[in-house]
């Protein structure tokens, strides 16, 4: 026998208790594979009686039920088989939600097509990053790939890692790996944003895909500027490898963006935020880690003098 | 007789909990020597018993040099092991299992611990300590990318698999040199 859940009746709080019924699936119970707890059957009636009788024997607390005048028995089948089944199908239902969205958003497979790459085609791509193109009237090819711009960022994060601790810095609220790890995933995924953002609205013709390619494959300048000026400290090096390899490679950038978008005004916000943002990035991985190593060696050179000056020989004569 | 029936019930054992000593020593090897190939049968093996040894024999070294690294290791090579699953997921056809990358990568971390051995009698940070560095990273790179691309059987993309497990494997020489 099958009866409509409907949470009414003497049962108390049927509805309030159970909330909206949302499931997609039918809402009727099928009552005739309840349990023997549903209390629905003549033994369970002299069963709820026994147990009564033994509480009041015992002296506890009785079990409250609402209907003490026991008019309607199957308020415990209610709450027992009823509530179960209820709750199993909104747990179904939910899963079920669940697992549509997860595959269609949450599938890795989505991304595969963007780290289908061959080795040559990775070296072009870095070399090409440090040429900038001459033709901007035509759309240039933005390779819509992510491998090497991950491998890129991650190299990034590397040399940051070992230029940190070459100079000894020491986060204090954090880690060396998160500083690192923060700072480049955060530009190359915050500035890519931010220019596709200028972009939709000067109506540049790229996606996000090629945003993050064309940044990322960017970031090969700054990494050879920085390998080698973490290990040779001299500013005018830097300052020599900053306007060349990171102008060549902020060249490429703007070159491609030029190409691809239409009207003076616009190609000037885009390309100048772009070049801003990508100059001034190099200059900050530069000197937010550098300036302790030069620190250091200037206390080195001033305490040096100081005990240079200092008249041993006196001190050893007694005078 | 009694010996004899103690170490049968022993290797019975270890066979039931999967020790499978003979392929431990098979990837040991094909570790040491980066010029060997290696078996994909053998090294799609999820065995972790081995990785997990050379792990704590990593940890072990550091601590001899004064370092006490414990949970930069294991959480260096969690998230490794995930970025690597993650990444091999998404450039082969095939796939492979998160068991399988963490054994392979922990094989390999075997010639990082030579290179924090050699950290106890020396430091490495001078003319001698980045060399070696680099060589036993590229080392390691090679024999995991090895592994790797005949489990999964990606010829011609050696060099894309090696270059995020020299990365990895950089990061653990980070904490050898420094």
């Amino acid at each position: 026998m099958a009866a409509a859940a409907t949470g009414s009746g003497e049962g108390g709080g049927g509805r309030g208790e159970w909330g909206t019924f949302e499931a997609s699936s039918s809402a009727v119970i099928d009552m005739e594979n309840m349990d023997d707890t549903s209390g629905s059957s003549f033994e369970d009636m002299g069963e709820m009686h026994q147990q009564l009788k033994e509480e009041d024997d015992v002296g506890e607390e009785p079990v409250p039920t609402e209907e003490d005048d026991g008019a309607f028995l199957g308020v415990k089948g209610l709450k027992g088989q009823l509530g179960r089944d209820v709750a199993d199908q909104v747990w179904q239902a939910g899963k079920r939600q669940a697992s549509k969205a997860f595959n269609l958003y949450g599938n890795i497979d989505i991304l595969r097509p963007y780290f289908d790459v061959e080795p040559i085609q990775v070296r072009n791509r870095l070399m090409e990053s440090l040429i900038p193109v001459q033709m901007i009237n035509f759309p240039q090819k933005v390779a819509g790939e992510l491998y090497g711009p991950l491998m890129l960022v991650f190299t990034l994060v590397a040399i940051l890692l070992h230029g940190m601790k070459t100079s000894g810095t020491v986060i204090r609220e954090g880690t060396l790996m998160g500083t690192a790890i923060g700072t480049c995933f955060g530009y190359w995924l915050g500035v890519s944003s931010f220019v596709y953002f200028l972009g939709y609205l000067c109506n540049a013709q790229i996606t996000m895909l090629q945003m993050l390619s064309l940044l990322g494959y960017g970031l090969f300048g700054p990494c050879i500027v920085l390998l080698v000026t973490y290990n040779v400290h001299l500013h005018s090096l830097f300052y020599l490898l900053w306007f060349i390899i990171g102008g060549l490679s902020t060249l490429r950038m703007v070159a491609v963006m030029l190409s691809r978008t239409i009207g003076q005004t616009q190609r000037l916000a885009i390309c100048g935020v772009l070049a801003a943002l990508h100059m001034v990035f190099l200059l900050y991985l530069h000197f937010a880690y550098h300036r302790i190593v030069e620190g250091a060696r200037v206390l080195c050179w001033d305490l040096a003098a100081q005990v240079s000056s200092i008249p041993w020989k006196d001190l050893m004569l007694g005078q | 007789m009694e010996t004899s029936n103690f170490h049968e019930d022993m290797d019975g054992l270890v066979q039931q909990i999967g020790i499978n000593f003979d392929h431990i020593w098979q990837k040991t090897l094909t570790v040491l020597n980066p010029m060997k190939p290696a078996d994909g049968s053998i090294m799609n093996e999820t065995d972790l018993t081995g990785p997990m040894v050379f792990c704590l024999a990593f940890g072990a070294t550091l601590l001899l040099a004064g370092k006490v690294q414990f949970g930069y290791i294991y959480g260096i090579s969690v998230l490794g092991c995930l970025a690597m699953h993650t990444l091999l997921n998404l450039m082969s056809v095939t796939g492979v299992s998160c068991g399988c990358v963490a054994s392979v990568l922990g094989y390999c971390l075997l010639p990082m611990i030579i290179l924090s051995g050699c950290a106890v009698l020396f430091s490495l940070q001078g003319v001698i300590g980045i060399p070696l560095a680099l060589i036993v990273i590229g080392w390691c790179s090679l024999s995991a990318s090895k592994m790797f691309i005949s489990t999964l059987a990606m010829e011609g993309q050696q060099l894309l698999v090696a270059y995020p497990c020299a990365l990895l494997y950089g990061i653990f020489a980070l904490l050898t040199v420094f």
